[in-house]
């Protein structure tokens, strides 16, 4: 196999490996707001059950989770099958499992605004839901900016692991290549595959970034 | 308070450096009762051949052999489990000295220089279905979704250069999972209509597991044999040695006796 015709099926696998990240992306970022506000509730009984839920996400293995989400449901009640589109179950793991980290991101990012913001915005007439709009999530954003871009890049390593329920993503490919020919070429290529896409993740991240910075 | 914790902290770094280096230079090929370690590395989700038992320790036909060549040398016996489709990686990087697991022996290992032992197994390949399943026959799989182990024979077989592409080429698609158990677990969901699996393992899990039926037809005819680094023709050698006289003294019989499923495909004893 030559090396170009290695890079071409590679690159095949890498638009796979694009649709779990932006899928996740695209679910995971409100979900985990959703799991922030849940986890903030000033219902006891429903912030304790999220806490819960999401020490048990960030507890476990991802590749557990995928499992789970993927061949979980037959084993537990046969009649139901294992989904023929693996990017299903796939981007609901992933998309789950991330939320859990961004909803802790964003709670250390609300619970650091202080309570005068809130005290003032009272005074000037906010509502509740104009304060957190308004006056709140556009500062908290700008603050968990980084934090975010370390998941997001972890993200783009962690696709890998779909390999686990027979989802052909970029490394599986590597790996079938790399298994045929006898070569460690392929991991190579994975390598340069994934620092270029965390690249393009680092230079997009640190612009939006830098769009955020108007205070100063 | 603040100089203990420093001590601690200082203790602790020091506790991770020497357990760093105490996991290089210890992988020493002798044992302290000067027996030499002989590291088999194979696929703990291959039974009949190679899998964790009922009693949490691996066994299967070649470990057991494994272990009866050993014994037999007077060495000690290691059991590795490597990753499957990188099995040759490993067994070059030195994780173990040889992969004894099931494994056929494909072209590309020969041209790749590596130390093949005589073959001892003829292997066939062969279609499981569900039961009541439509597929009757390799023609009936076109335009079907089919699974396969990733890394085996049948992945070989079934790949764009392997023998059986014309028949992957009639197919809706191929999906390579990283065990058999998922494989079969794909195949009960309805994942994929079929899967296509070494015949000892389709007939060993389909006695255990109700539900799924085992087709006649035998796809591709390979042998499996046993696998060393290119430069260890003795080590090779010596085992092929033991197993003889295992064969000798009746020993290999017995133990094949255990595993019905293959003795018939043993050539040492057909």
């Amino acid at each position: 196999m030559t090396l170009s015709t290695m890079i071409l099926k590679m690159c095949e696998g890498l638009g796979s490996t694009c649709a779990i990240f932006f899928l996740t992306l695209l679910f995971s970022l409100p979900l985990g707001m959703l799991f922030a506000l849940l986890r903030m509730s000033k219902n006891k009984v429903v912030s304790s059950v999220m806490r819960f839920i999401i020490s048990v996400l960030r507890g476990t293995p991802l590749m557990l989770q995928l499992l789970a989400v993927t061949y979980g449901p037959h084993y537990l009640i046969n009649d139901l099958g294992v989904a023929r589109n693996k990017l299903i179950p796939v981007v609901i793991a992933f998309a789950i499992n991330y939320a859990a980290y961004f909803a802790e991101i964003y709670r250390g990012g609300i619970d650091s605004m202080p309570v005068g913001q809130y005290e003032a915005a009272g005074v000037l007439g906010y509502t509740k839901i104009q304060t957190f709009m308004r006056i709140i999530l556009p500062q908290v954003v700008k603050r968990i900016m980084p934090s975010i871009t370390n998941e997001v890049v972890t993200l783009v390593k962690d696709t890998s692991i779909a390999f686990c329920v027979s989802y052909e993503e970029l490394f599986t490919i590597g790996k079938q290549i790399a298994n045929s020919q006898t070569s460690f070429t392929p991991f190579l290529i994975a390598g340069i595959f994934y620092f270029v896409f965390n690249g393009l993740v680092d230079v997009v991240m640190g612009r939006i970034e830098k769009r955020m910075d108007y205070y100063q | 308070m603040k100089n203990l914790k420093k001590t601690l902290c200082l203790l602790l770094a020091v506790l991770m450096t020497v357990s760093l280096l105490a996991g290089c230079g210890s992988k020493d090929s002798d044992n302290k009762d000067g027996k030499k370690v002989f590291t088999v590395g194979i696929d703990a989700e291959y039974p009949p051949f190679s899998y964790l038992g009922d009693d949490g320790n691996y066994t299967g036909f070649d470990i057991e052999i494994a272990q009866a060549a050993c014994d037999q040398l007077g060495w000690e016996m290691k059991v590795f489990p490597v990753n499957w489709d990188q099995k040759l990686v490993q067994l070059d990087g030195k994780e173990c000295d040889c992969i004894w697991s099931g494994m056929t022996i494909l072209d590309s290992m020969k041209e790749a220089g590596y130390t093949l032992s005589a073959p001892y197994y003829d292997n066939t390949q062969v279609i499981m279905v569900k039961e009541g399943s439509d597929i009757k026959s390799s023609a009936d799989l076109a335009g079907k979704v089919v699974a396969v182990q990733q890394g085996t024979s049948g992945d070989a077989l079934l790949s764009e250069d392997g023998d059986l592409a014309s028949l992957t080429a009639t197919f809706q698609s191929l999906v390579r999972c990283d065990s058999f158990l998922k494989c079969f677990t794909e195949l009960s969901g309805g994942a994929v209509d079929a899967v296509i699996v070494d015949k000892p393992v389709a007939t060993s899990y389909a006695d255990k597991n109700g539900g799924f039926t085992v087709l006649s037809e035998e796809l591709g005819a390979e042998q499996y044999g046993i696998a060393f680094r290119a430069d260890d023709k003795e080590l090779c050698a010596s085992i092929e040695g033991a197993v003889k006289t295992l064969v000798d003294n009746g020993t290999y019989a017995k133990i094949a006796e255990k595993y019905p499923d293959i003795v018939n495909n043993l050539l040492f004893l057909n």
